[in-house]
C-alpha cells in the first residue's frame, strides 16, 4: 500500500496525478487505434489550452463551472453525504436566474445580479432538502434519490423551455435571452471570462478557509471519516448531513446561475454536458481539499477548451474529452497502491 | 386500439426488463450497477454493426451480448479489484463509453450522431396467427425473441437465485462476502460473475432497440433507460417479480409518452415518473424501516 516515497506529500501528489496518467494512456491507445499519433495530438491539446493569453482565458472559462461543481461534490462528500445531485441543481440555478435576468428588464444590473444568482442558490439548496431529510432523518439512500432527482430536473427545466417559458419566434428550446444588466461583465474582452471566475474562485478559497479553521469545517469532516465517533462526542449527525447537503445544492444552483449570466446568457436544453458529474470526479482527485478543487477544475476546464479547439484544427472527434473525464473518474476511485483508502464505500 | 397499445408497451418493457434483470441479479451479487447504461450502448451500436457486417440478426445479437459483457467485466474488475467505489465508477462508465462510441461514430464511420448502414437484418417477429384477433392477448403476436427471452428471464431467475446452489451463493456474496470466503469459494469471482451477466442482458437491450425496434443507430437510442432499469430494480429490491413488475409499469409509462405526445400532455413531465416513483417508494421504505433503522444512524 505504501508507495515508497519518503516524502508523505509526494506519494499524496503521486496519488493525485496517477489517474490523470492513467486516463490519458488509454486516451493515448484510442487515438492510435484510430490513427491519430498520441504525443501530437496531447501536445497540441496542451498547446490549445494553456498557449497564450486568450487560451488561457478561455479554459478559465471552461473551468468556471467546474470549479463550483467540484465544490458542491466536495462539500458534501467531506460529511461523507454522497450526493450526486449537483447537475440537477446546476439546471435549476440556470433556469431561475435566466428567468430573473429576462423578466426583469427594468431592474438595475447591481440589484438584478444579486437576486438573480441568490434564487438561483436558494433552488439548487430547495431541491436537496428532501434527499437530505431522507437521509439524515430515515437513512435512505442519498446516491439514489438525488441520482433521479438529476433526471427530473433535467426533464422539468426541459419542459418549461419547450412550453411555457419558450421564447417567441424561437425555434430551439430556450427562454428569452436575459437583459444586458444582468450580464456578467468580462474581465478580458473579448475573451469570454467573466466575473463568475472571480466569485468561483474566491468560494473554493472560502471553503478552504471554512474547512481547516473553523468549528463546522472541523465536525463535517469528523461526521465524514468516523460517523460513530462523531455521535459518541455529542456531534447531532442528521444536523451536519443536512447541512453538508443543502449547502452543496446551493452551489450547484449558485454555478447554473453564473454559467447563464456568465456566458449562456439565457437558458437552453442540454444546457449542462454533465459539468455536475465532472465535479463529482474533481472533488474526488481533490479528495475535497481547496486547492485540489482548484487544480482539478481548471485541468479538467483545459480538456474541454482544447477539445473544442482540436476539433475545429485537426480531425480528432471532440469526443476524446469525454473519454478521457470518464477514465479520470474511473481512475480516481481505484486503489492504485499510492497511499490509502481515497473514498470510502458509500453505500 | 388496446392490442396495439399493450403491444407497443410489451415492445418498450424488453430493454428496461433485461437490463433489470441484469441489474437486480448485480446487485443481489452486491454491486449496484450504474454502468447498464453504457452496456446497452456498446450493444446497440455493435448490434447494427453486426446485423449490416453479417447479414445476420442472430449472430449481431450474440455480438451484442458479448460487448456488454466486456464493458461489464471491465467495470467488475475495477469495482472488485481495484476497490473502486461503484457509484462513481459506474458513471465513469457512461461518461466514457458514450464518448467512445460517438467517438468511433465520427472517426471510423465518419457519422455524427446517425449511423444507419445499409443491410441492416432485423431481428424477426414472431406471428401467433390465432390470437391476432383475441383482445388484449393479440398483443403477444408479433413479438421479436428477446421479448419472449426477457419474460422467461424472469420466473427462471427467481427461482435460480431461491432455489439453487447457484442462488444461494450469489446471495450469500452480496449479504456476507466473508462467509462465502470462509467455506473456500471466491466471492469477487461471483460478483464478476453477476456483472458480467448484467453486461450481457444490457448488451442485449441495447440490441433490442437498435436492430429490434429503429433498425439504426443514434448516439441517443439509449435515452437513459439504464438508469431507469436502475429504478426498476430498486423499486423490485430482492423480487424478480417486482422489478419486472417496475419494468413493465415503466415501460407502459414510455409507450403512453409517445402516444401522447402533441396532445397537451407534456411528455417531459411523463418521462419523469419512473424517477418520481422510485423516490417515493424509497421513501416508503424508510418509514416503514425506520423502527428498524432508530439507533444505528449509519
Amino acid at each position: 500500500m505504501t508507495s515508497g516515497l519518503s516524502s508523505p506529500q509526494l506519494g499524496r501528489a503521486a496519488a493525485a496525478a496517477a489517474p490523470f496518467a492513467l486516463a490519458l494512456a488509454i486516451g493515448a491507445l484510442v487515438l492510435a487505434a484510430t490513427g491519430h499519433e498520441p504525443a501530437t495530438v496531447y501536445r497540441l491539446m496542451l498547446e490549445e489550452a494553456f498557449g497564450g493569453e486568450r487560451r488561457i482565458a478561455a479554459t478559465l472559462t471552461e473551468a468556471t463551472p467546474l470549479l463550483l461543481t467540484g465544490l458542491a461534490a466536495a462539500i458534501a462528500f467531506r460529511a461523507g453525504v454522497f450526493n450526486v445531485g449537483a447537475e440537477g441543481c446546476f439546471y435549476l440555478g440556470g433556469i431561475v436566474a435566466a428567468i430573473a435576468g429576462y423578466a426583469l428588464p427594468s431592474w438595475p444590473g447591481v440589484a438584478l445580479i444579486p437576486l438573480a444568482l441568490l434564487s438561483a442558490s436558494l433552488i439548487g439548496g430547495a431541491w436537496l432538502v428532501a434527499p437530505g431529510l431522507l437521509r439524515a432523518k430515515l437513512g435512505v439512500d442519498e446516491v439514489v434519490t438525488t441520482l433521479m432527482l438529476n433526471f427530473i430536473a433535467i426533464d422539468l427545466t426541459s419542459w418549461l423551455v419547450d412550453g411555457p417559458l419558450l421564447a417567441r419566434g424561437s425555434a430551439n428550446s430556450a427562454t428569452p435571452q436575459i437583459v444586458a444588466a444582468a450580464e456578467l461583465p468580462r474581465l478580458l474582452p473579448p475573451t469570454t471570462l467573466n466575473l463568475g471566475f472571480v466569485i468561483s474562485l474566491a468560494l473554493v478559497i472560502a471553503y478552504g478557509g471554512w474547512s481547516r479553521f473553523s468549528a463546522g469545517g472541523f465536525e463535517s469532516r469528523l461526521v465524514g471519516l468516523n460517523p460513530r465517533f462523531s455521535r459518541a462526542v455529542g456531534i447531532e449527525l442528521p444536523r451536519v448531513v443536512l447541512r453538508a447537503m443543502i449547502a452543496s445544492g446551493v452551489v450547484g444552483g449558485l454555478a447554473g446561475g453564473i454559467h447563464t449570466l456568465g456566458l449562456v446568457h439565457r437558458f437552453v436544453a442540454g444546457f449542462s454536458p454533465g459539468y455536475g458529474f465532472t465535479g463529482i470526479a474533481i472533488a474526488l482527485l481533490a479528495r475535497n481539499s481547496a486547492v485540489g478543487v482548484a487544480v482539478a477544475a481548471v485541468l479538467f476546464g483545459a480538456l474541454s477548451s482544447a477539445g473544442a479547439n482540436i476539433q475545429l484544427f485537426s480531425d480528432v472527434p471532440i469526443e476524446i474529452v469525454e473519454i478521457l473525464q470518464g477514465a479520470v473518474m474511473i481512475f480516481a476511485v481505484a486503489q492504485l497502491g499510492f497511499g490509502r483508502a481515497r473514498l470510502r464505500a458509500a453505500t | 386500439m388496446i392490442n396495439l397499445f399493450l403491444h407497443a408497451a410489451l415492445l418498450t418493457t424488453t430493454p428496461i426488463l433485461l437490463a433489470a434483470i441484469g441489474g437486480f441479479v448485480n446487485r443481489m451479487g452486491g454491486l449496484v450497477n450504474l454502468g447498464l447504461e453504457s452496456m446497452m450502448l456498446a450493444g446497440a451500436l455493435v448490434g447494427v454493426e453486426v446485423s449490416a457486417a453479417t447479414g445476420s440478426a442472430l449472430l449481431a445479437t450474440f455480438a451484442a451480448a458479448a460487448v456488454g459483457a466486456i464493458v461489464a467485466l471491465l467495470m467488475s474488475l475495477v469495482v472488485t479489484r481495484l476497490r473502486a467505489n461503484e457509484i462513481i465508477v459506474g458513471l465513469g462508465f457512461t461518461v466514457a463509453v458514450a464518448g467512445l462510441v460517438r467517438f468511433i461514430l465520427k472517426s471510423a464511420y465518419g457519422a455524427s450522431g446517425t449511423y444507419n448502414p445499409p443491410g441492416v437484418v432485423m431481428l424477426p417477429r414472431l406471428d401467433v396467427p390465432p390470437l391476432e384477433s383475441v383482445p388484449v392477448l393479440g398483443a403477444l403476436s408479433g413479438l421479436d425473441p428477446l421479448t419472449w427471452l426477457a419474460w422467461a428471464l424472469v420466473p427462471a431467475v427467481a427461482f435460480a437465485i431461491a432455489r439453487t446452489r447457484w442462488g444461494l451463493r450469489l446471495r450469500a456474496t452480496g449479504a456476507a462476502e466473508a462467509t462465502v470466503r470462509s467455506v473456500g469459494l471466491q466471492p469477487l469471482a461471483i460478483r464478476d460473475g453477476s456483472t458480467v451477466f448484467a453486461g450481457a442482458l444490457s448488451g442485449l437491450a441495447g440490441a433490442h432497440l437498435s436492430i429490434g425496434i429503429v433498425g439504426l443507430f443514434n448516439e441517443g437510442i439509449t435515452g437513459g433507460r439504464g438508469f431507469i432499469a436502475l429504478a426498476a430494480f430498486y423499486f423490485g429490491r430482492t423480487s424478480a417479480a417486482r422489478t419486472a413488475f417496475g419494468a413493465l409499469l415503466f415501460g407502459v409509462f414510455d409507450a403512453a409518452q409517445i402516444r401522447l405526445q402533441g396532445r397537451g400532455v407534456p411528455s417531459e413531465i411523463v418521462q419523469t415518473l419512473p424517477y418520481v416513483i422510485v423516490i417515493v417508494v424509497l421513501t416508503g421504505l424508510g418509514f416503514a424501516d425506520r423502527r428498524a433503522m432508530r439507533g444505528r444512524f449509519f
